[in-house]
């Protein structure tokens, strides 16, 4: 065992010099920007969730927020909301923004179609124009030492919901479809970009990253990812040290990806934030099931499963965090 | 049977098929995934006519060539 090592504890994760930290972040964002990449700013996408929302605060703190475009991106199953918010935001910290409804792009793509086609060769009585939809991971599948399977669910408009498993097919066609709107964004934040000769400020925390809870080339296409190595209660810390709105820190982060309402908790990673934080720490710097469990209250055998969920996660989204691959002629 | 099921976790897996025994644990080495469950579930229906339903997906079912070949036995022999 490394000698440094602090005895494992619920706290911590937490930044007692949150000033030198972000002031590190900063320097380091600013370099990267201005010196490695040469461009003369940032675009970040807000979605008045909590992420984007410190990335933007960061970012405005680094570069000044005459250098910084704010861009919303709406579609059809948006919730209202995170527009709203994302308009607070920006105006909270005197940055520029834009709304940039990506809505007919998805038409075009068929986003909407694709996915509603294999909802409804699972439930045949999915009806899209009146009917809501998510794709989810029952609560009995998790933590079972193997990995996650989907089902869609659809709620009706009497409030009742049905569930089906979802096949290969359809389970990928529906992810396939849906990632149009991670990519599209990633399409108009470019485009506003490369206008400006601006840099994109990606806004993915640690667990994003690292379990792969992101769309290649969608919402993990950036230039640089000033938030990627910070775990979920150091964002919630930062967000409150720099005066990000209480509404958006209150509210409980969803994919808002799907028609129905969904928590990304619900979705991905099916455990609090603040359960996940602490225990992802054990697992990536090696602390002993034996260790972690008392301070988790966990069980040894809990503990274990989860380090071993991990391991798997991150092992089979290894493909997402990789760029292409280049080097086949080394002539 | 084994073989079968071995052969096309193999595939699947891009693993030789000797590196997979009877008893390997296949969630463990972090090799089979999601997508790999799902082929697997959809291998067993067009192979053998095993239907997986939501409550026999269990690690006793799965983890194993061992336990896949002893569960679609037990669905055999009920059916």
């Amino acid at each position: 065992m490394n000698i440094d090592k602090k005895p494992f504890s619920r706290d911590i994760l937490h930044l007692d010099k949150i000033d030198e930290v972000i002031e590190n972040i900063c320097t380091k964002l600013k370099e990267d920007v201005y010196k490695r990449f040469r461009r003369y700013g940032g675009v970040i996408g807000i979605s008045g969730g909590i992420d984007s929302s410190v990335t933007l605060a960061i970012a405005a703190k680094a570069f000044g927020p005459e250098k910084l475009l704010g861009i919303m991106l709406p579609e059809t199953d948006s919730s209202p909301e995170s527009e709203f918010l994302a308009r607070e935001l920006a105006n909270k910290f005197g940055v520029k923004n834009i709304v940039e409804n990506i809505s007919g792009a998805l038409d075009g793509f068929g986003c909407y179609t694709r996915r509603d086609e294999a909802v409804k060769s699972v439930i045949p009585e999915y009806d899209p124009g009146v009917n809501k939809m998510k794709v989810v991971i029952p609560q009995e599948f998790v933590n079972k030492n193997m990995p996650p399977v989907h089902f869609v669910s659809v709620i009706f408009q009497d409030g009742s919901e049905k569930r089906a498993r979802l096949p290969m097919k359809e389970y990928l066609q529906i992810v396939a479809a849906s990632n149009f709107k991670q990519r599209s964004r990633a399409n108009m934040l470019y485009y506003h970009a490369e206008a400006l000769n601006y840099a994109v400020i990606g806004t993915p925390n640690k667990h994003e990253v690292q379990q792969g809870f992101f769309v290649k080339y969608g919402d993990g296409a950036a230039d640089v990812m000033p938030i990627g190595n910070l775990y979920k209660t150091q964002v919630y810390q930062i967000a409150k040290y720099l005066g990000v709105p209480e509404a958006i820190i209150k509210r409980t982060p969803t994919t808002d990806t799907y028609t129905a309402e969904q928590t990304q908790e619900e979705f991905f990673y099916q455990m609090p934030f603040e359960t996940m934080d602490l225990l992802w720490y054990g697992w990536e710097n090696e602390y002993a099931p034996s260790e972690v469990a008392p301070v988790m209250k966990m069980t040894e055998d809990e503990v274990e499963n989860i380090y071993k969920n991990f391991a798997r996660k991150q092992k089979t989204t290894e493909y997402l965090r990789t760029p292409p691959l280049h080097d086949y002629y080394r002539g | 049977m084994k073989d079968q099921i071995r052969n096309f976790i193999a595939e699947i897996t891009f693993n030789d098929p000797d590196v997979i025994k009877d008893e390997t644990k296949i969630f463990d080495e972090g090799i089979f995934d999601s997508m790999g469950l799902l082929g697997l579930i959809n291998f067993l229906e067009s192979e053998f006519n095993v239907v997986t339903e939501d409550t026999e997906l269990q690690e006793e079912n799965f983890g194993s060539v061992e336990r896949i070949a002893a569960f679609v036995e037990r669905k055999t022999v009920a059916a």
